[in-house]
């Protein structure tokens, strides 16, 4: 019902394959996890950080958006996460119309993904183990489980040893790893990670990407945002170029290639 | 929202109280200003009124007769005046059996006395107890018109009149004053404990982001400020009481003579032991009500998720 009313599908004359129906099942009959459907993002003042984006990402994939600084990267991610919201066009989660959700509900929405950040973003206050906690405590799960699941968790991004620490006596490759148990251990659909080595040594930042990819292996769709391009290379699997606000290249076990526009607009 | 959840967040208000350290002590010293002044004004207002209604119970008119007006013509004023539905109680003494009173208590001086006069000095009189003692001034009145007001050596009333009088001003006038300064101290409590919640969730405001981030509903993030509140509120409340206490002790040490003699025979500390099963109660009300209170309004004002 939320699909009919939104503005396009069969009444679209364009030939386009973005105004199939939603939702739109692959070959395997699995529906788009994460769809973006003529998406535009303007904040105020004008800047347009995403202009008519169509996507489709489908369960087990995983992405990696690159571009430059300021490409509309981190504004595709906080669109899925409800963060911001789109302008013109519509973001579907799991075929779901996300600006659809009330304010309100929001952060049950927000448990079925799981958020990394370049500055890590956890609760300074709070040790590894209650940072990873504190995600269960808030969806009422009982102590005992807390107890049992959070040290299985940490164990498998390696922190074993390090539940007891605060965020201020972990090094910057072991709070991102904190970050990523905090993520997973809701079980998420998605794994939203936004430049999550920007701000690792490379040692650090390589170990986090392949975090990522175990994870992924394990079935949870990854989105991943970076400019690393060594990273992309590594990974080897769908790579998704922006540019501007605009997808200018989308492959399949693709490498990092910097759109030929970008290239010769930055020496204009 | 679950009880593990209203636990946890509960949890999270305690540590919030414990880690501010200074500014919760200076916090809880405010709200215990305001709740001791307030409940101190209770006290004294309590007190006060006890001692008024044992007074009150004391008064009675004493109309004393002349030697001329036999037993059998004050019998018959007694059974008239018994007629009154304003008057509860009329008992009859006679001369007898008011040397008899007056002798009784053996002091040497007055038996002496009565046996140099030779004969008994008293006056027999109607001691009249009203239902209510606003009636007192009217049948005072009554008396003195009567028919037998020629029998009439003196109407007894207006001395006891003045002593209510003199605690009634007293009474509310310090429960006013307890009552004013506990309302000045109640608002600058609400503005002390709002802004220490304040201050909390400024020193906390990076994480209310990553809080919603990983799925924690906008109560879950703002019930830990309202349990800090009701801490601060509970805090307060205790210390206040061993204040009280400790005030009343004083007060009774102090007051405590012409108090007991009063309230025939109690003392102050004593009123206030039996005042508590109300005081407890209510001061915890108020005390959880003035931190929900200024919890209320910093999170509105300040917690924006």
């Amino acid at each position: 019902m939320d699909i009919a009313r939104t503005p396009q599908p069969q009444e679209s004359t364009l030939p386009d394959e973005t105004a199939a129906v939603l939702p739109d099942p692959n070959e395997n009959g699995s529906v788009p996890i994460v769809a973006f459907d003529r998406v535009t993002k303007v904040f105020p003042g004008g800047f347009s950080a995403l202009e008519e984006t169509s996507i489709r990402i489908y369960p087990g994939e995983f992405v990696s958006l690159v571009g430059a600084s300021g490409a509309g990267k981190s504004t595709m991610l906080k669109l899925i996460y409800a963060e911001e919201e789109p302008t013109s066009g519509t973001v579907y989660f799991n075929g779901r119309d996300v600006s659809k959700i009330d304010r309100k509900h929001l952060p049950y929405y927000r448990r079925n993904i799981g958020t990394v950040f370049q500055d890590f973003k956890l609760l300074p206050q709070k040790t590894a183990f209650e940072n990873v906690a504190y995600a269960l405590e808030v969806y009422g799960k009982p102590t005992e489980d807390i107890l049992q699941e959070v040290p299985e968790i940490l164990d498998i991004v390696g922190l074993a040893g390090k539940a007891d620490k605060l965020p201020r006596q972990l090094s910057g490759g072991e709070q991102q790893r904190v970050a990523i148990a905090r993520a997973l251990i809701l079980q998420p659909k998605v794994i939203i990670a936004d430049e999550p080595s920007g701000n690792l040594d490379p040692d650090s930042a390589e170990d986090i990407i392949d975090l990522l990819m175990e994870i992924n292996k394990l079935g949870t769709t990854v989105i991943l945002a970076t400019h690393n391009k060594s990273f992309v290379d590594k990974i080897g699997k769908r790579v998704v170029v922006l540019d501007n606000g605009s997808i200018v290249g989308d492959e399949h076990e693709g490498k990092y290639v910097l759109p030929a526009k970008q290239r010769t607009s930055k020496h204009l | 929202m679950k009880m593990i959840k209203l636990w946890r967040t509960f949890k999270e208000g305690a540590a919030n109280y414990r880690r501010n350290g200074w500014l919760t002590f200076a916090t809880v010293s405010v709200l215990t200003m305001s709740l001791f002044m307030m409940s101190l004004a209770a006290l004294i207002g309590f007190a006060g009124h006890l001692g008024l209604r044992s007074l009150e119970e004391k008064i009675s008119i004493s109309v004393s007769f002349k030697p001329e007006a036999g037993e059998a013509r004050i019998l018959g004023i007694k059974s008239q005046l018994e007629n009154y539905k304003e008057i509860a109680s009329v008992r009859y003494i006679s001369r007898d059996q008011a040397l008899d009173d007056f002798l009784r208590d053996g002091n040497p001086v007055f038996t002496d006395a009565v046996k140099e006069i030779g004969e008994n000095p008293l006056f027999a009189s109607l001691v009249i107890k009203a239902t209510d003692p606003q009636y007192y001034d009217m049948i005072a009145a009554q008396i003195q018109q009567s028919d037998y007001r020629n029998d009439i050596s003196e109407v007894n009333y207006e001395r006891n009149k003045k002593r209510i009088e003199g605690l009634t001003s007293l009474t509310e006038r310090t429960r006013n004053i307890g009552f004013i300064f506990g309302a000045v101290f109640t608002l600058v409590a609400i503005m002390i404990t709002f802004n220490t919640i304040r201050l909390t969730i400024y020193s906390h405001r990076q994480e209310f982001e990553v809080m919603r981030l990983v799925g924690a509903s906008n109560l879950y993030i703002k019930a830990p400020f309202f349990f800090e509140g009701v801490f601060y509120g509970l805090s307060a409340a205790f210390v206040s009481l061993i204040l009280l206490t400790v005030a009343a002790y004083a007060l009774s040490n102090n007051i405590g003579g012409p108090f007991a003699e009063i309230t025939g025979g109690r003392t102050f500390f004593n009123v206030y032991v039996s005042f508590l099963w109300a005081l407890v109660p209510s001061m915890l009300i108020v005390s959880v009500l003035l931190g929900i209170v200024s919890s209320s309004i910093a999170i509105r004002r300040y917690l924006r998720v």
